[in-house]
């Protein structure tokens, strides 16, 4: 009983959250609430037995992005939509989306309601793939071809990101000196590296891998760029192009392989198939750290004109 | 009682309302969360389509694809927030130049 | 057997790898590995198409898995005509875009466009739903840098907003794929083809499908979108976008809806589409004999051309697709070659506006030949690529008692005359006082011409083309 009182309460509350972002005048706080959205969404995920993916989603789809975008507001000005102009559109928008909601819910109520999915036939071949977590058998070896165009996808945004923010903001040195913060980073880095490597080790038969453990790292370092005590990542390094590149390149090489013996794209043999992955997931967790750290562009330069910012 | 469907019919209902808000909406960072929540309500459905069975593990394979979802998802935020960034400070420049010196940061021509 | 499906596997591997690379080495190699890649990617997609030509429809299953764990490619002849365009045309615009850009741009153009290639090809060869949607999500991120690479004001206001309506666009096509996956639990396309029943969650499946894949296109009423962002964007990114990348969306809707939908969809829908269809042929006709700014005729084109091609949905016959797809393929070349004119235009006198053209034609004299020709294949006057295509769907609308798509045909073919043909004479007209003409380097003047030519070819000899389309046709 409490469980479906849980439940509705959940599904209930998700939409009124989301109204009420997009409904709040002041962008930071509607940037708050999204975070807050985020986190009981994540609280949604876990109920419908998907802990591992909600906390992705907790720590990426809702801290990244929310940071992403709390940043970004100390850049733009806070001008909100005009006020009268939003109070006409709202019995229409409301009526709108009542509409869409009726709409797709006919279509979603006419699904079957037990359906197994995919699960049995991955439960079959689980054992050819060379990975005992199903997710992740998923993810590396029955769809990894999807995985390599989402390399490229995450490559194409850090460019593009990079591109039009080329210029990171150094390390200042003030920053630099802060024991606290000092003090943080000297006892964070190694236990985020253990964490990161284990996670992409239990990747293979739990829930993990590249991605939980690149967003790990890439956590830290994202702590380190907005407390000014590290750059962005720049693409005209070379040491940065490699760290960000090895992970494609070896991951392409893996894929084309299989060709050379008669085979096809990402047929990975059979024996090989489990060590291949683990070698893949360590470098793409670079990359994946790279990206996201390419995502943030550093402190925001000051109006006032520090002088020496760059 | 079985909540998926309480939960796509959760997810649907956030569709609606990102992808309402989302052309309803003028300023680029509401409308850039208007889609992060449009997006997030697929994501919710796939989750929830994933749990139909009770007994037993869920289905893995739209449990990838949310994965890969996230994925996409965070890079085009990420790329957005970018243009509207470099947006931001070009238009800052353009209306505070005139009265400040020409700012050491120079872009280059 | 192997050895043949293998042939799949390179024109999307070649590009991304070149891309990669590309970003790798950095200012002084970038260039070369860019163009290796492309002539490499070009040659494999020559030798597919060739392969697919000789041997018929072919498939791979990646990863050796099989449907419905793994994904499947299918190059059939619709997939090998594409794989050609874009090997042909992207590199072409490519060239131009060397000498339109400085070094810095040129940097990121060359990756960023090679991960263009990679995705639309990708795209084109994929039949798999989800696979799909990473492809459409690669291309427009992809196109949304490319769209900003400038880093100016118009440049990023143009990728903004771009991003902000391709990617509520991409969200309502994976609302729908997941409403496909939870009724049949697969997500391959021919599985689908097969599973697919009437009732709700197919038709809101459909219908959320066709309208994220026509706000991609886009489709009028959804293009408000497309005069601002095909004016923003950087002339030889416009020439891509409105060639190549728009034709990505408008492919795997032709797919999905030919393979998957119709059967099962009421004739009606079908009509609807062919309804916007004809509407944006005659407003973006109309608006483009309207405009000022060079570059909006031709983007206002654009919506027109757009509109002719879902006039295939409400005739739905093999002929009506030969047609749409032949239109698909000689705009892209066509509209390619009149943006790069235009490019060269605003390079060599640096007006945008539509007066800007006086007097250029003797200084230009292959800029405005190729803005001729292409001009030639959008009315669709014989020999062109657009006369094949339009001749196809007066056929049809003949053939399936439509008359009235004729008559949208002839209309929109008239008004493109008049649009064209305001381009062109100003260009004979004097050179205005006090206009300085700088000289534009002979490989920007031939690029739109070749592109043009390709337009021409497709009219001299479309037997080729329409044999390669009838490989795999009906399913």
């Amino acid at each position: 009983m409490t469980d479906v009182l849980l439940d509705g309460c959940l599904a209930l509350c998700l939409p009124l959250l989301a109204w009420l972002v997009l409904r709040t005048e002041s962008l930071s706080q509607a940037v708050v609430l999204f975070v807050a959205f985020g986190l009981l969404s994540a609280l949604g995920w876990a109920r419908l037995d998907a802990p591992d993916i909600a906390l992705v989603e907790a720590a990426v789809g809702t801290g990244l992005t929310g940071a992403l975008l709390m940043h970004t507001l100390s850049w733009t000005e806070e001008t909100p939509p005009d006020v009268r102009a939003r109070a006409r559109r709202r019995p229409w928008a409301l009526l709108a989306t009542a509409a869409l909601t009726l709409l797709l819910g006919w279509a979603v109520l006419a699904l079957p309601a037990d359906s197994p999915g995919l699960g049995p036939e991955v439960e079959a071949r689980r054992e050819d793939s060379g990975v005992k977590h199903p997710v992740t058998a998923v993810l590396l070896n029955f769809r990894g071809y999807d995985t390599l165009l989402e390399i490229a996808v995450l490559l194409v945004a850090a460019l593009g990101a990079r591109a039009v923010n080329p210029r990171s903001e150094r390390a200042s040195s003030d920053a630099a000196k802060d024991p606290l913060t000092g003090e943080l980073f000297r006892m964070m880095t190694p236990a985020l590296l253990l964490v990161a490597g284990y996670l992409v080790w239990v990747g293979d038969h739990g829930p993990g891998g590249a991605f939980q453990a690149g967003a790990i790292l890439a956590g830290g370092g994202v702590v380190a760029i907005l407390t000014s005590r590290m750059g962005t990542p720049r693409m005209s390094s070379l040491r940065v192009r490699w760290a960000l590149l090895t992970g494609p390149l070896l991951f392409i090489g893996v894929g084309v392989a299989p060709l050379l013996s008669g085979r096809r794209l990402l047929e990975l043999p059979e024996k090989l198939a489990g060590t291949l992955i683990f070698i893949v997931e360590m470098a793409l967790t670079v990359t994946i750290a790279m990206v996201l750290l390419m995502f943030f562009p550093g402190t925001r330069p000051s109006r006032a004109g520090r002088g020496g910012e760059r | 009682m079985n909540p998926w469907a309480l939960y796509a019919l959760s997810g649907v209902a956030l569709f609606s309302v990102g992808l309402v808000g989302l052309f309803s909406h003028q300023h680029v960072v509401k409308r850039i969360l208007a889609s992060n929540i449009t997006g997030s309500g697929v994501l919710l459905v796939l989750v929830a389509l994933a749990r139909r069975m009770s007994s037993g593990p869920p289905d893995p394979v739209p449990h990838a694809l949310v994965l890969t979802g996230i994925v996409v998802s965070v890079s085009s935020t990420a790329l957005g927030v970018a243009l509207a960034r470099r947006m931001a400070r070009l238009q800052a420049e353009a209306t505070h130049l005139p009265e400040h010196e020409p700012r050491s940061d120079g872009e280059g021509p | 057997m192997t050895s043949v499906a293998a042939l799949m596997v390179w024109p999307v591997i070649l590009p991304l790898l070149g891309a990669v690379l590309a970003l790798l080495v950095g200012r002084p190699g970038v260039r070369l590995v860019a163009g290796v890649a492309s002539v490499a990617t070009l040659m494999a997609s020559s030798m597919l198409a060739w392969e697919v030509a000789h041997q018929g429809v072919l498939h791979q299953s990646i990863g050796g898995w099989g449907a419905p764990l793994g994904i499947e490619w299918r190059a059939d002849g619709l997939a090998a005509l594409m794989l050609l365009t874009i090997a042909l045309v992207g590199p072409l615009i490519s060239v131009h875009a060397l000498d339109h850009f400085g070094d810095r741009e040129d940097r990121e153009f060359l990756p960023l466009w090679l991960f263009v290639w990679c995705a639309l090809n990708a795209l084109v060869l994929s039949a798999d739903a989800f696979n799909l949607y990473v492809t459409l999500e690669l291309t427009t991120l992809a196109a949304v840098a490319l769209i900003a690479v400038r880093r100016d004001l118009p440049g990023l206001d143009a990728g903004l907003r771009y991003l902000l309506f391709a990617l509520p666009g991409s969200l309502c096509y994976l609302l729908g794929i997941a409403l496909l996956y939870g009724a049949h639990a697969t997500l391959d396309v021919g599985t689908l083809a097969q599973r697919v029943q009437p009732g709700p969650v197919t038709w809101v499946a459909a219908g959320l499908v066709t309208v994220g894949l026509c706000l991609k296109t886009p489709l009028f009423p959804l293009h408000v979108w497309l005069p601002p962002t095909y004016t923003g964007a950087p002339t030889p990114v416009t020439a891509l976008l409105s060639a190549l990348i728009s034709k990505g969306s408008f492919y795997v809707l032709l797919r999905l809806w030919l393979e998957v939908f119709a059967p099962v969809m009421d004739a009606q829908v079908g009509q609807l589409l062919g309804v916007l269809g004809a509407a944006a042929v005659l407003w973006g006709s109309a608006l483009a004999l309207n405009q000022t700014q060079l570059k909006r005729v031709v983007a206002y084109s654009s919506v027109a051309q757009i509109g002719y091609m879902f006039l295939v949905f409400p005739m739905a016959t093999s002929g009506a697709r030969a047609g749409a797809i032949y239109l698909v393929v000689s705009h892209a070349a066509a509209k390619a070659s009149m943006f790069v004119a235009v490019g060269n235009i605003h390079q060599a006198v640096g007006i945008t506006a539509l007066g800007g053209v006086q007097g250029l034609a003797h200084r230009m004299p292959f800029t405005f030949l190729a803005m001729a020709l292409g001009g030639i294949s959008l009315i669709g006057i014989p020999p062109s690529g657009g006369f094949i295509a339009k001749w196809l769907l007066l056929n049809e609308a003949i053939g399936t008692r439509q008359w009235w798509w004729g008559l949208v045909l002839l209309v929109g073919s008239l008004m493109a005359a008049a649009y064209v043909f305001r381009i062109l004479r100003g260009s004979f007209l004097p050179l205005p006082p006090g206009v300085t003409v700088r000289s534009i380097p002979l490989g920007n003047e031939l690029a739109p011409l070749a592109l043009a030519l390709i337009a021409l070819v497709l009219g001299l000899v479309p037997w080729f083309p329409l044999d390669l389309l009838a490989i795999g046709a009906s399913r």
